[in-house]
């Protein structure tokens, strides 16, 4: 068992440091010399030549890649060539919004879709189950922004119960972090919620076929007993595999409701700097982006371990 | 509860869907502590009688009639949930079939056994019955009781997990047991384990037991009584010793004479049931011959009689059935090892042998046997034969190819000249395709008009008639599909034919007739054959050579005869004893 963690973790480590690598390369390849874009184009050669040394461009490849890697390593993803100031803090704040409302958003998905895919894979054959499994099939189709414009209209605009947009940090002010937290975090769980009851819903229904579910009611057990008692954890393997994939998409996919929101989340400063071409910037957020899905794919891998005996030992 | 009262009383029972009706109205009874076969064949309704008892039929399906349990419950079709809740896995239990689902795998097997007796609140609390779970564990002998408890099921083989399933159902001490196929799934000397221990723990008891089975050889070591299902009606019940010396219904009759390898008819051929479903080739007047100019330059071959060897402990490596010159395969000193996945961060993968310096020849013409039970290494066998799998080390020749090392490429004509018949007939045709494009596939360079003549003559050859080239796979039962797995195979003229297991997912009666359409093909074709099975009366009615594989190795080789009468290997003795002919049962029974 530990064997098989510190094997995962070992892999992760190697990932991280390959994607550091290609992100690195990525920004270095693209067309345009950072100086010059920092500097603009009525830069001389010669200020963009300083502009080159100040930054360290001037040195071999590897030289800068292990200067940067070494520095993120430590938490500094250096200067940005737009405001001169250093880009950690900046990361790190939007990052925390981003976290906060992605597991929001999958904590109120998950509260509903596990509850309603087990029910409308129980009621299968029921009209009440049919009804209900048409439902989630609608909000499948609804795209998160307009789910998003929606509840601002109603809640916001009309009712005027929630604030429609903005953010506040909960060290400030909880009460009014939760009103700014709810909208977003509903617009952005609600497809997830219906696409994760699909999944749910189908899982439960195989589960419910498998031989030992009918063991189980062979040894006394009732219909529900046998499928809480033996189904539900086997159900739960595909799940997650589809819930680490969402959450891994929403990290990145958040910025559509951080924009209708205005919520100042990772994707929106990405956006940002993307349109400011401030390089060191977006070398850092994607950077940090991607260890996050990668982290992700660990503790799915992680859980799969902890819930699924036979990926334990290691032959 | 009178003595007379039987334990389960089944009246009149009526299963199936408002268009279809599956069991037509029958009925039978089982006295406490009476151990009962149920028999017939597959889709006959065996399955349903029992998940009626249990009241485990699928919503789709409906039952009338009525079943009674120790004759005090109400109709056990009319009660409600709760009640049969109550007495299932407590008054009766019921152990499946398929031992590596049927257990969950994400639950430790003590804990599951255990449950069954929180469940039914026999055992105070989780201590007691994890405690009681290990001694009936050691009740169904499974070797280190209180650490098997622990396991997972995929740590456990499979009769290791029927034995789990068993101390399971027989946790509450139930008055009636109900076993589905319960050794179906496993290997020969595993089954007669098994059903030894079954046998035991029922009789002890006192349990009744109705046995479901499609296997008459597994009823006969069982049972004392015997039902016999045919199309959804029990047509025959009496003593096993009876019914097996003297059936009265004629569906018996066939099913006892098919199951019969031993007894064939004046041409070597296994009795059959008539099937009309299929047609059977007019002595395949119309099958396409090896023409006249093929058979004379075939050379006039001396039969080949093996010697009778085994290996012996220790002992250098043999050289089993060894044909002077040429012959159709010659295999020296083969091994297959396979890294298994994974190993430690630092550790190197453990090693698997699957084969382990194996040397045999088979003579051209000549029908080889491999028999062994899973994970002896047979299957590997075949697959380096085929040129599937390569060896690790050694030389095979299989018609003068090196399989060792030699390319797609070069293999082009071996594949035309060597061809195999898996096992699933259900998984190894592609479903997608007709039967002309699937038996029509192996051949290249050939006309459309040429391919549809020669696809119309082989299936005429295997007995379907040609307007079924335009079918699907799905649309046939299992029995024809195989023969549509022998008419691709053989449409190329191999002159060497691999069966893995090629019979062994068919009913006894299906059975025979395959087995007696391949015993026409390799004598009209002048076939060498392969035939790899776990089913030592299969290969003794239909190879005249035989080599036992266990572990890797070849233990012992010889004329299917003489190993079957005299077996010289300790390990030969105990796979014979376990699969006994059926003279034997009857004798064993009466006795």
């Amino acid at each position: 068992m530990v064997l098989v963690v510190l094997r995962r973790l070992g892999v992760f480590a190697t990932t991280v440091i390959v994607a550091s690598v290609v992100t690195f390369l990525m920004l270095s390849i693209l067309p345009g010399d950072a100086a010059r874009i920092a500097l603009g184009v009525q830069a001389t050669e010669a200020d963009v030549a300083a502009q080159a040394t100040a930054m360290g461009l001037d040195r071999p490849a590897i030289v800068r890649y292990l200067d940067w890697f070494g520095h993120v390593l430590i938490g500094e993803f250096g200067t940005s060539t737009v405001s001169r100031q250093a880009i950690g803090p900046e990361i790190t704040d939007a990052l925390g919004i981003t976290v906060i409302l992605v597991l929001t958003s999958v904590v109120l998905a998950l509260l509903f879709a596990i509850p309603f895919g087990i029910l409308t894979a129980v009621r299968q054959r029921k009209p009440d189950g049919a009804i209900l499994s048409g439902i989630s099939q609608i909000g499948v189709a609804v795209p998160g922004f307009l789910a998003g414009m929606l509840l601002v209209t109603v809640f916001a605009v009309t009712l005027r119960w929630l604030p429609a947009g903005g953010w506040v940090d909960p060290g400030n002010d909880f009460g009014g972090f939760l009103e700014h937290l709810i909208l977003p975090a509903i617009a952005l769980g609600s497809v997830q919620g219906a696409v994760l009851s699909r999944y749910v819903r189908s899982s439960v229904l195989e589960v419910m076929r498998e031989d030992f579910i009918r063991t189980a009611r062979a040894k006394g057990l009732g219909a529900g007993r046998a499928l809480f008692r033996h189904g539900l954890r086997n159900a739960a393997v595909p799940v997650m595999t589809v819930l680490g994939l969402q959450i891994a998409t929403l990290l990145v996919g958040a910025v559509v409701i951080e924009r209708v929101f205005s919520i100042p989340g990772l994707g929106s400063l990405l956006l940002d700097k993307v349109a400011l071409r401030d390089l060191p910037a977006v070398q850092g957020i994607v950077l940090v982006l991607v260890v996050f899905v990668l982290l992700l794919n660990f503790l799915v891998d992680l859980a799969f371990t902890l819930i699924d005996p036979r990926l334990r030992s290691v032959s | 509860m009178t003595p007379s009262t039987p334990t389960l009383s089944v009246k009149d029972l009526r299963v199936g869907s408002p268009f279809n009706e599956l069991l037509h109205g029958i009925s039978f009874e089982i006295a406490a502590g009476e151990r009962v076969g149920l028999i017939g064949e597959s889709g006959s309704g065996k399955s349903l009688t029992a998940t009626s008892v249990m009241g485990l039929l699928p919503e789709t399906l409906m039952a009338t009639g009525t079943i009674n349990l120790n004759g005090i419950d109400a109709d056990l079709l009319t009660a409600s949930e709760r009640r049969l809740n109550r007495l299932r896995g407590n008054t009766m239990a019921m152990v499946f079939q398929e031992p590596m689902t049927a257990l969950n795998p994400l639950m430790r097997v003590g804990a599951q056994v255990a449950e069954i007796m929180m469940v039914h609140r026999t055992e105070r609390g989780r201590r007691q019955a994890r405690q009681r779970a290990v001694e009936l564990l050691a009740r169904v002998k499974l070797p280190n009781p209180a650490e098997a408890a622990l396991a997972f099921p995929h740590q456990l083989s499979g009769g290791q997990r029927q034995r789990v399933m068993l101390a399971m159902a027989l946790a509450n001490d139930p008055q009636l047991l109900l076993c589905d196929e319960p050794t179906t799934a496993l290997d020969v000397t595993v089954q007669a384990e098994v059903l030894k221990l079954i046998g035991d723990l029922v009789t002890d008891r006192g349990t009744a037991l109705l046995l479901i089975t499609h296997d008459i050889a597994v009823v006969a070591e069982v049972c004392q009584r015997v039902l016999v299902m045919y199309q959804g009606d029990i047509v025959e019940d009496g003593p096993v010793g009876r019914v097996l010396t003297a059936p009265q219904h004629p569906y018996t009759r066939k099913l006892i004479a098919a199951s019969d390898l031993s007894s064939v008819d004046d041409r070597g051929r296994l009795h059959t049931m008539s099937m009309p479903v299929i047609a059977t080739p007019p002595a395949a007047a119309s099958s396409p011959r090896p023409s006249q100019a093929d058979a004379a330059a075939a050379p006039i071959l001396l039969p080949h009689r093996a010697a009778h060897q085994r290996l012996e402990q220790g002992g250098p490596p043999v050289i089993f059935n060894e044909v002077a010159g040429a012959g159709a395969i010659r295999v020296r000193g083969l091994s297959r090892q396979y890294r298994r996945r994974g190993g430690g961060l630092f550790a190197p993968a453990p090693i698997v042998h699957g084969l382990r310096e194996v040397s045999f020849d088979v003579a051209e013409g000549q029908r080889f046997g491999i028999v062994g039970e899973s994970g002896s290494g047979k299957s590997t066998l075949m697959r380096i034969l085929c040129a599937l799998d390569q060896p690790t080390s050694g030389a095979v020749d299989v018609l003068g190819q090196s399989i060792g090392g030699a390319s797609e490429r070069q293999l082009r004509d071996f594949r035309s000249q060597v061809q195999i018949v898996f096992q699933d007939p259900m998984g190894s045709l592609d479903p997608r395709m007709k039967v002309r494009d699937i038996v029509a596939e192996p051949l290249h360079h050939v006309g459309r008009a040429e391919a549809q003549a020669r696809v119309e003559a082989q299936l005429a050859a295997v007995g379907l008639d040609a307007d079924v080239m335009h079918r699907h796979p799905h649309q046939f039962s299992g029995g024809q599909r195989q023969r549509i797995s022998i008419a691709r195979a053989l449409i190329t003229r191999p002159r060497v034919l691999v069966a893995d297991e090629a019979v062994s997912a068919l009913d006894v009666s299906v059975r025979a007739q395959v087995l007696n359409l391949l015993a026409d093909l390799v004598d009209e074709y002048q076939l060498t054959l392969v035939f790899v099975s776990h089913d030592l009366g299969v290969i003794r009615h239909l190879c005249d050579t035989v080599a036992v594989i266990s572990d890797g190795r070849i233990v012992e080789c010889g004329p299917t005869a003489s190993v079957y009468d005299r077996p010289l290997h300790p390990y030969t003795r105990q796979l014979v004893s376990a699969t006994p002919s059926m003279d034997e049962l009857a004798r064993r029974v009466i006795a």
